[in-house]
């Protein structure tokens, strides 16, 4: 890369479950917010920056050009370009790489990656009335509120049905895609609850040291991540019902992530800019890979970025041992601990063509401040909330430290990324 | 609502409280606007240190109307305001001079208009009749305070002996403006401060860092503005769960926001590390931030005693040594200005507030205490002492008493946020230097307090 | 903090309910003297409904954010608007009042869970060569602080106001090609009205309209106020005054045009007609921090 690409800022909304406090928001309202927020720490309003892009997995029609309108209607100057860009539950990470590379090309000193998500304002394919009516009855906390809601259906509003959230070539939904994977890697109940509580525990840990005091800005009277439950732990967890892989499934409601609410987003800059502006850079970006796999054909839908890690460990001549923090994306606790699982495995490593196992990570040093389990996972805006914190974590580490980010995605995708701090 | 206040408000309860004497009250001036009419000096000696400061100010001036037969003489139209430069009166002979001029001025005076006296303090080694004197003058200051109509205020400023017009400047611009609306019947001092001679500023704090506290809303957030409107880069600093209300803020003034608990054992030096990114040094810390946890003292239990009294007072203490460290980046500059808010509710003493008063009685006594220690490195601390203002806070009060806190000063109203910022404008303006260890009331000559 | 000047208040517990006060005001007025009552209709300790104001920014364009949009107050306003002309001592009757002008002022972003007292009274009633004009004048303050004020100038025809009308100057208004075209869907007009709650059926009912001489109905003069300032979101400062002009109302179904030019002082914008020879509402913005 010609120029130094350094992450110098980030903002997120405290993220939610579908169907709670943003049950009304869209995915501009949430954006524009996280842009706001992100602007009034970096002190830009007014200011136009280099390029936005953004993006949504969940897009209304009327979400088009979803992230320019955001910037239209946030603090930024109006002569700030955007564009949107998707790619399933990696897009917040994909979209920093356009920006950083943008960046690093020399086509732009500054840029913002961004990310949003509504699981409650969900598009289906039906008319706008009909689908507010739906809605509103799934909100609906008695049978009196579900009937008064659907009492407001009109024959005019009926039309064809929404389609099935599933991967478009199994018909299965990532869930039980996962839940495959789960068994095949023989990943015990325990682990992965134990895992899931980590996440809640060092997640609250975290906003108790005031960690994402410069991370989060509030919205709409939310001021902290609405999924979180600090006091939870292994015993409650292992008394949940399992939601995957039938009635022996060891896949639950805890150990997944929910369907959630939420946008973030993060500043890029080269350090010039970050300079005359008047903000610190925490880490920059150094390398990032994408990769994919043959799900259709039975391979682990969710097991994609560990063919990217490797690759990318190998270009940058970097071992597990050379990384002092990991972030893998918990879109369930037994993707990560599949992920690590497979991170070991000689042969499997070798059949994605790489030379050997990539290696085993000390737990400690792996999603030091909680994921998406306790967080929740908005798909969009994941990446874009992981950039920006584990640059802070990196930064308080100190210069030369290096952290990796996993995330995966629908589609059998995976894209992985590398920074270190300056 | 309660029942009384429905009632008070009802046509019949109006009828009623007008025959009591509680009138609607009057529309202050604010801003940076003079007075209409002309203003007047009246020197009572020849001293013409007023007269080269109002040049600075850039006012022109007319001469008095002087009491002196029996039939009180007037003025023809209003006049804007009467400024008496008294700094040559030090014995209780030359008091009749004052009497002559005030006479006549107090009617006079338009509304929102002004009495300003400038006169030496006492305690000068004037001897005891000087010092007599000194103190007469507030005895008048705050009379005439109390007698004026209209939204007229007086103030009474002690200039020290050495100060020049330059160190007076920026005092007197306050005073005549808008900006000193609801501070009546107060006197502070100014002291020699080598002030760099300039011209009253419009935009006195141009591209200086200044960090507000509790910006998110009311009082903090009016300060936010105001130094903006000054030209500050403000640093907007609230708890992170304001930070929506704070990030608004922030983006409307172009400041910069930082989510901060003022509590935090770091907080100090987060807000260094904030300003140090910027590569300078702060040049105005404003402790705003505040909390009320009232009781009376016999329900008053240690946490509703600590919570108050750390976030109103440690806080800042700690802040400050922090930002006061000389070799601190992102730390206080020389010239800087501190800004602690007390509270008339400190001075006075105030029935379920102990806690509070406790805190705000002890800002008062931190500044004057900080001040000498660091006038070596120019930095002055001051601190404003707001009476009742209409905030979130004063609306938990109950109505009777917080109708009656707005009628018990002289303005017959309660003051607005703004009048508290614009008065934190003034004592930070860099050409404030020689105003320092002073608690300056934005209270509208409360009833209650010193 | 009560009001500056001496005006009789009369404080409501709640927001009065639109159904009772509107059917009065729905009674068309009989010619002659125009009169309106004196006093001021007071409501404190207003909630702000999160979900309504969601519905509001959805419906106006707005985005959805702590710091709610001018207009929006003007609607929580609005019962009290309804409840004041409802009232015996007025012969001015809303279902007729034309809404010929609105002026606002945000003084500093006001908060959704800010809690507001909400007063409106009637002043200025004057003649006008086809009636009579008077304004509404509302405040919204948050614990004595004024956060905003809105003046709604309604034109009553038939109704006598005494003395010589002073003719209302014509704003200058220049055709020029639209910058945006904004396309207004039949129910619109009950769309505004689920989350306006101003159920005047001028607006949805094409009987009503007809009455009133309208071939179709009209959107709400204050949903188009709301969808100008909409379009230029982020564009003027958090604190900001507003005034527009109804011109020419807008029957719906509509195709129109929007545009709007930076001034010095603010911006300047007009909704017109598709092709932007003629004014439906003319609108200058101007930051008032």
């Amino acid at each position: 890369m010609h120029h130094k690409v350094v992450v110098v800022g980030g903002n997120r909304i405290p993220f939610a479950k579908a169907g709670g406090p943003y049950a009304q928001a869209s995915n501009h309202d949430m954006l524009t917010a996280a842009l706001d927020g992100l602007v009034a720490r970096t002190g830009l309003s007014g200011s136009r920056v280099g390029e936005v892009a953004g993006g949504a997995v969940l897009k209304h029609p009327n979400d088009f050009n979803l992230t320019r309108e955001a910037v239209l209607s946030s603090a930024l100057s109006p002569s700030t370009p955007a564009c949107d860009l998707q790619q399933a539950c990696a897009t917040g990470l994909e979209t920093t790489m356009y920006i950083a590379n943008k960046i690093a090309l020399g086509q732009l000193d500054s840029g913002i990656a961004a990310g949003a998500d509504s699981a409650s304002d969900a598009p289906i394919a039906v008319s706008d009335p009909l689908r507010r009516i739906l809605l509103e009855a799934s909100r609906a906390r008695s049978a009196k509120q579900r009937i008064a809601a659907f009492a407001k259906i009109r024959p005019g509003h009926l039309a064809p049905l929404a389609p099935r959230v599933a991967e478009p070539r199994t018909g299965l939904s990532m869930g039980e895609h996962q839940a495959l994977t789960t068994t095949r890697w023989g990943i015990t109940r325990e682990a992965q609850d134990e895992l899931a509580a980590a996440s809640h525990h060092r997640l609250a840990e975290a906003w108790d040291r005031g960690f994402f005091d410069d991370l989060v800005t509030p919205y709409l009277r939310v001021a902290k991540d609405a999924l979180l439950r600090p006091d939870t732990s292994v015993e409650r967890l292992a008394a949940l019902k399992p939601a995957f892989g039938g009635p022996e499934g060891t896949m639950t409601a805890g150990n997944s992530t929910a369907l959630s609410d939420g946008a973030a987003a993060t500043l890029l800059a080269t350090e010039e800019w970050a300079a005359e502006h008047h903000l610190t850079p925490w880490a920059r970006i150094v390398d990032a890979e994408v990769a994919a796999v043959d799900h259709p054909a039975g391979e682990d839908l969710l097991l994609a970025p560990v063919g990217a890690t490797g690759r990318l460990l190998a270009r940058q001549g970097l071992t597990v041992a050379d990384i002092d923090l990991f972030e893998i994306h918990e879109a369930f606790a037994s993707t990560v601990l599949a992920t690590l699982a497979a991170w070991q495995d000689e042969d499997y490593c070798r059949s994605l063509g790489l030379d050997g196992a990539i290696g085993t990570l000390d737990r400690a040093r792996l999603n030091v401040t909680g994921s998406s389990l306790a967080v929740g996972h908005p798909f969009a805006a994941t990446g874009a909330r992981i950039v920006p914190t584990l640059a802070k974590l990196l930064h308080e580490r100190g210069p030369g430290s290096r952290g990796l980010i996993s995330v995966c995605a629908a589609g059998g995708q995976g894209v992985v990324a590398i920074l270190e701090a300056v | 609502m309660s029942a009384l206040e429905k009632a008070f408000y009802s046509p019949v309860g109006r009828k009623v409280a007008a025959k009591a004497g509680l009138a609607e009250p009057p529309r202050l001036r604010r801003g940076r606007d003079f007075p209409r009419g002309p203003l007047v000096l009246a020197p009572l000696g020849p001293s013409t240190l007023v007269e080269r400061t109002l040049a600075l100010v850039g006012r022109a001036f007319e001469a008095p109307v002087v009491d002196a037969g029996e039939e009180a003489p007037g003025y023809g139209d209003r006049i804007g305001a009467l400024i008496v430069d008294a700094t040559d009166v030090s014995t209780v002979a030359e008091l009749e001079g004052l009497r002559a001029v005030l006479r006549p001025a107090v009617r006079g005076v338009e509304r929102s208009g002004r009495i300003i006296v400038v006169a030496r303090p006492g305690g000068a080694g004037g001897g005891w009749e000087a010092d007599a004197v000194a103190r007469a003058l507030d005895g008048i200051n705050r009379t005439v305070a109390k007698e004026l109509r209209g939204g007229a205020t007086s103030t009474l400023i002690y200039v020290h002996q050495g100060a020049t017009p330059a160190d007076l400047v920026s005092t007197l611009g306050f005073v005549l403006q808008g900006r000193s609306a609801f501070v009546d019947g107060q006197a502070w001092h100014v002291r020699p401060a080598s002030t760099p001679e300039a011209s009253l500023a419009e935009r006195p704090l141009e591209g200086r860092i200044c960090v507000v506290t509790g910006a998110a809303r009311g009082i903090g957030a009016a300060i936010a503005r105001t130094l903006a409107r000054d030209g500050a880069v403000v640093v907007a600093v609230d708890i992170p769960q304001a930070g929506e209300g704070l990030a608004a803020v922030a983006n409307e003034i172009g400041g910069t926001a930082l989510q901060l608990d003022i509590t935090a054992d770091d907080a100090g030096a987060r807000i260094a590390a904030h300003v140090a990114a910027r590569g300078e040094r702060i040049h105005a810390m404003i402790h705003n931030a505040g909390i009320t946890r009232d009781k009376m003292l016999v329900n008053t239990d240690a946490a509703r005693w600590g919570a108050v009294v750390d976030v109103n007072l440690a806080a800042q203490m700690r802040i400050n040594e922090v930002l006061l460290a000389p070799d601190m980046p992102g730390g206080m500059a020389d010239d800087g200005r501190i800004i602690g808010v007390a509270s008339t509710s400190g001075l006075a003493g105030n029935k379920g507030q102990t806690n509070y008063a406790a805190s705000k009685a002890g800002v008062a006594g931190l500044v004057i205490a900080m001040a000498p220690d660091l006038g070596a490195r120019g930095i002055t601390v001051n601190a404003v002492a707001p009476g009742f203002i209409e905030t979130d806070m004063t609306a938990k009060i109950p109505f009777v008493q917080r109708e009656v806190f707005r009628r018990s000063n002289s303005l017959s109203q309660g003051g607005s946020p703004v009048d508290v910022a614009e008065t934190i404008g003034y004592l930070i303006d860099p050409a404030s230097r020689g105003v320092t260890g002073q608690v300056v009331r934005v209270c509208g000559q409360n009833l209650v307090g010193a | 903090m009560p009001a500056a000047d001496a005006r009789a208040v009369e404080t409501l517990d709640t927001l009065p309910a639109m159904g009772t006060a509107f059917a009065r005001a729905l009674v068309p007025a009989r010619k002659g003297e125009a009169r309106v009552p004196s006093h001021a209709v007071r409501v404190d300790g207003v909630r702000q409904d999160l979900d309504r104001l969601a519905a509001y920014t959805r419906v106006c364009g707005y985005t959805l954010r702590d710091a709610v949009p001018a207009t929006w107050i003007h609607v929580l306003t609005f019962p009290l608007h309804v409840s004041l002309l409802g009232d015996r001592r007025s012969s001015v009757r809303l279902v007729g009042a034309v809404h010929a002008s609105n002026a606002m002022t945000l003084h500093r972003p006001v908060a959704s869970d800010e809690r507001l007292a909400l007063e409106v009274h009637a002043e200025a009633l004057r003649p006008h060569a086809r009636g009579a004009m008077l304004d509404l004048v509302g405040t919204a303050r948050v614990d004595g602080e004024t956060v905003w004020e809105g003046v709604s100038t309604y034109l009553v025809a038939g109704l006598r106001a005494p003395g010589e009308p002073v003719p209302v100057p014509r704003e200058p208004f220049e055709p020029h090609a639209p910058q945006a075209v904004w396309r207004l869907a039949p129910d619109l007009g009950r769309r505004y009205r689920a989350v306006s709650h101003d159920p005047n059926p001028i607006h949805t009912n094409r009987a009503a309209a007809k009455a009133f001489g309208f071939a179709r109905p009209i959107i709400h003069g204050m949903w188009t106020h709301a969808r100008a300032l909409a379009a230029l979101e982020g564009r003027f400062g958090d604190a900001y005054s507003t005034h527009v002009s109804f011109v020419k109302p807008v029957l719906l179904p509509a195709t129109i045009g929007f545009r709007a030019t930076a001034v010095d002082a603010g911006l300047d914008a007009a909704v017109t007609t598709r092709d932007g020879v003629k004014p439906h509402l003319l609108m200058s913005v101007r930051s008032a921090s």
